[in-house]
């Protein structure tokens, strides 16, 4: 009867050198990712990265053209959906429009062969979690945004299952109700405790959500990590790119070395490195993210100022350093005017260098 | 779920209608095809298709089918397509019932048509030739019988193409027209440029499904006329009928309802081909 | 723009007439006595109304008489060979199949193929189906009709709730597939509920075309009920061939009878009829 239970919360899941083809597209290329029990895992990617058929292979809904994915041990290739005990939450909510938000959330427990009493118990436990009590009567056309997206999540959970599938469920949340819900699902992840899936585009909802995250682009896995890691220390090009708002800085530039030190060397400008050694000479990408580079009052970098943003807690500035504009956040409020002329220094132990021709980090 | 278990899935949905359409649609086929081929001895034969070539009828029958085809298309698209366009102008807080009054004759029975023809047309006792001041013979005079066939059948089809072009007409965006405006285009350019173009593909849908409507025609010829007087409203659909049920003549009906057929198929595609509407009907990827 | 409204308004109201006045002089020439009926100058506005044309004590029932009470046995068989041939069409065949289409064979082929079942002329295949209705030893009766009936019921539906299915979200369905239901009780517990007003359009319309339906039944069918399956259309036929000359009062009140719930339905089911017959090409 119960085929939910503590055993099924547990469940790990496992994509092995998984490829999916539509047609001659490659929607996802040798995909490899261990989500372990009880996790919060963040597949993060633009549109089109393949996050969402990841997502939808592991819930059963397409089919894998090559690899396996395992759910709590079981090789889950040939499983239909149903067998998966996965729950999902669509982007649009997916509620049945002729149930009530009782029958919504009852259904997959009719379907399972609960009893009534069964029935009525389950729901209104997770109605009174999600505070769904007061609307279980409604249709779901009655409802809000935000409470559709409550009768959503109770429907998936209502029957415990082994992982929990999410695919984009704040995107049609306006902007305030979007913060709110992030910090709900996060604590009521922790209390339910399941092992959940949660697809996003949105690099700051991922950071705010994860305990993993996986970065993807254009049907691979770019890196796995922790939120920290991602932020301080992204492999590639890419990740460091999509993650972080506003952008990490990139300039063009050369590792050169000199005597014994290293040095980089822009066109417009060099740096001294004193801590930093590499293994040989390379045509690089410098990456800063603004916060890492400080405003000085002598020996530093030329640049003037293109535009002052005053956001209150931080102050951004668009700077032109020579052909490269930068983004420099400076903490608090600074008295400063486009068109003034200013000297900028790096934060050496902050600067990340990547090969221009592989993308990836030389930084060790 | 893989591909295969999606078709099977698919075929078990589909099976009522797969078996419905072997046995009423190929079967019916295949019938016409082996009688269309047997000779009144029973024998494989192509006398059939001889016949046709000599059956002054069947040239009749093509000849009228043309005259009541092109008649009823011409008169039913162009009154629709007007009666549409002016509905679409009018602004005033009638604009919904007038779309359901021009509707009606639309849901009635030709065979009610037929009668109501019958009673309005007569040359006695009817209102029209008294409102005209006229004493026609509609129905019985050689030269007025068609017209009047066309006219009853325009009658019911009008409202078909009138709801469809409508229905394309208030499907344009808002904001094309005012574009329009803002780019000073007069209320015929904003017509020619933007209203037509708009709903080009529902006038060729509008008018390749009137067409097929029309060709169905049988009932008031049959009821009103019965093909006369002398052959002048045998259409091809009527005379097959006369063909296998007065004259019990199921071969030679057959090969000219497959005649029928082919006729209907060709001038389908050649639409179909020449206005390129296929995928707004998603019978094309 | 009001000088324009007021032009246009003209020209409606004489579209509206041109479209009422067969339906007006109808309804009041079965509501006319004879003396009205066959007059010169014609009557347009009658001074006196009678019921008589739709019942005098008398009447013989079951027989083609001059009150158009006598057709009552060819309601029975329209109606039910309308009912059942809609709702066989719409339920049995079309939704299910609709259904396959749009959610499993995705292949242009089978929409072509409900595309030339709708297109085959009647006329075309009056003789295979009076073969295959001998053969089956239907003439005559409701089946008959029926199956006969459901070559124009079933690939409308068809076509038609393919356009509504095809306007729910995909992810409704794949929750329920999530949920635990099977491929079928997804369709009947959940894709066909959210379709209701096309299952509504689509037994409307089947209904209204087998109403008035005419060759199929002339050529399958040849005495009224309780004996045959004879349709009113064909009561209206008969009618007109026995009474031509002078029963003009009973065959307009039989008009009537017949076009009433093919109108009444019609308006009922006009908002949708355009997506049906266009297959959502055009939005409304």
């Amino acid at each position: 009867m119960d085929n939910g239970g503590s055993e099924g919360i547990m469940s790990e899941v496992i994509v092995e050198n998984v490829t999916k083809k539509f047609g001659n597209f490659v929607a996802l290329d040798n995909v490899n990712l261990t989500i372990k029990p009880k996790e919060f895992f963040v597949l993060l990617g633009p549109s089109g990265s393949g996050k969402t058929t990841l997502l939808r292979l592991i819930a059963g809904l397409e089919d894998i053209t090559e690899g396996s994915i395992y759910i709590g041990g079981k090789k889950v290739n040939d499983v239909p959906p149903k067998d998966r005990n996965v729950a999902m939450v669509f982007q649009n909510y997916a509620l049945y429009p002729h149930f009530n938000v009782f029958d919504n959330i009852a259904l997959t427990l009719k379907v399972r062969g609960y009893s009534k009493d069964a029935i009525k118990s389950r729901v209104s436990e997770i109605a009174k979690i999600l505070h769904i009590e007061d609307i279980l009567n409604k249709k779901p056309r009655e409802l809000s945004g935000g409470q559709q997206q409550r009768v959503a999540l109770a429907r998936a959970l209502v029957r415990e299952p082994s992982v929990f599938l999410l695919d984009e469920p704040l995107s049609n949340l306006d902007a305030k109700l979007r913060v709110e819900a992030r910090s709900f699902l996060r604590s009521l992840q922790k209390e339910v405790g399941v092992t959940t899936v949660f697809v996003t585009h949105d690099q700051s909802e991922a950071m705010a959500l994860a305990t993993t995250i996986a970065v993807l682009d254009k049907g691979i896995i770019k890196q796995v990590g922790d939120p920290y890691e991602l932020y301080t220390k992204p492999k590639d090009i890419f990740t460091a790119g999509f993650i972080g708002s506003p952008a990490m800085n990139m300039i063009p530039g050369k590792l050169v070395k000199d005597g014994s030190s290293w040095r980089f060397v822009s066109e417009d400008f060099s740096v001294q490195l004193i801590n930093t050694e590499f293994e040989n000479e390379y045509d690089v990408i410098l990456g800063i993210r603004p916060e890492h580079i400080t405003l000085v009052k002598d020996d530093g970098i030329n640049a003037k100022i293109n535009n002052v943003e005053p956001m209150g807690a931080v102050t951004y500035l668009d700077i032109q350093v020579g052909s490269v504009e930068l983004t420099v956040q400076y903490t608090g409020l600074i008295k400063l005017e486009a068109g003034m002329e200013i000297k900028v220094k790096f934060v050496e132990e902050k600067m990340l260098f990547y090969d221009r021709k592989t993308e990836k980090l030389l930084n060790v | 779920m893989n591909r295969n278990q999606v078709i099977k899935i698919g075929l078990v949905f589909a099976a009522p209608l797969i078996i419905y359409f072997l046995i009423f649609f190929i079967y019916p086929i295949y019938l016409l095809f082996k009688y269309s081929f047997t000779s009144a001895s029973g024998a494989f034969s192509f006398i059939n298709f001889e016949n046709m070539i000599r059956d002054p009828i069947l040239y009749d029958s093509l000849i009228n089918t043309l005259y009541y085809f092109i008649g009823s298309v011409a008169v039913q698209f162009s009154a629709g397509f007007i009666a549409a366009v002016i509905l679409n102008s009018y602004t005033g807080r009638l604009k919904n019932a007038f779309r359901s009054i021009l509707y009606i004759p639309l849901t009635i029975s030709p065979i009610v048509i037929a009668l109501m023809w019958l009673i309005i047309f007569n040359p006695t006792y009817g209102p029209v030739d008294y409102m005209l001041d006229m004493n026609l013979n509609w129905l019985g005079s050689m030269n007025l019988a068609m017209p009047t066939i066309i006219l009853a059948n325009a009658w019911e089809y009008i409202p078909f193409v009138f709801l469809i072009i409508y229905a394309g007409l208030q499907s344009v965006p808002k904001q094309y027209y005012e574009a329009a405006s803002i780019d000073g285009m007069s209320r015929f350019q904003t017509f020619r440029y933007i209203t037509l173009p708009s709903i080009r593909p529902i006038m060729i849908i509008a008018f390749l499904l009137n067409s097929i409507g029309i060709l169905q025609g049988f009932t008031l010829v049959y009821v009103l006329t019965n093909g006369g007087p002398g052959f002048s409203t045998y259409i091809l659909s009527f005379y097959i009928y006369k063909v296998a049920f007065t004259y019990f003549n199921l071969n030679y009906a057959s090969a000219l309802s497959l005649l029928f057929l082919v006729i209907i198929g060709i001038y389908v595609y050649a639409i179909l081909k020449l206005s390129s509407v296929e995928k707004y009907l998603g019978i094309k990827k | 723009m009001k000088k324009l409204d007021a032009f246009l308004l003209i020209l409606l109201i004489i579209f509206s007439f041109f479209a009422l006045f067969p339906i007006y002089w109808t309804v009041i020439t079965a509501l006319k006595v004879n003396s009205e009926i066959f007059t010169i100058p014609p009557v347009f506005f009658p001074t006196k109304i009678t019921f008589s044309n739709f019942y005098t004590p008398g009447t013989t029932f079951g027989e083609v008489s001059q009150t158009a009470f006598g057709s009552f046995p060819w309601l029975i068989n329209s109606t039910i060979i309308a009912l059942a041939s809609s709702l066989i069409g719409t339920f049995v065949i079309g939704a299910p199949a609709a259904y396959a289409l749009t959610r499993y064979l995705k292949n242009v082929w089978f929409a072509r193929l409900i595309l030339f079942m709708m297109m085959i002329p009647e006329a075309a295949f009056i003789i295979p189906f009076y073969v295959i209705i001998t053969k089956l030893n239907m003439i005559n009766t409701w089946w008959g009709l029926i199956l006969v009936y459901i070559s124009f019921t079933a690939p409308l539906s068809t076509w038609l709730l393919m356009g509504f299915f095809s306007d729910i979200p995909k992810s409704v369905e794949e929750a329920a597939s999530i949920d635990g239901l099977s491929a079928f009780s997804t369709f009947y517990k959940i894709a066909l509920p959210m379709v209701i007003p096309g299952i509504m359009v689509s037994i409307i319309l089947n209904f209204i075309n087998a109403w008035n339906e005419f060759i199929y039944a002339l050529v399958l069918t040849y005495t009224p009920f309780p004996t045959g399956a004879q349709t009113v259309p064909l009561y209206l036929t008969d009618f007109i061939v026995i009474e031509k000359s002078f029963a003009w009062g009973g065959l307009a009140a039989a008009g009537v009878i017949v076009m009433l719930p093919s109108i009444i339905l019609g308006i009922y089911a006009q908002k949708y009829l355009v997506k049906g017959w266009t297959m959502g090409a055009v939005k409304e």
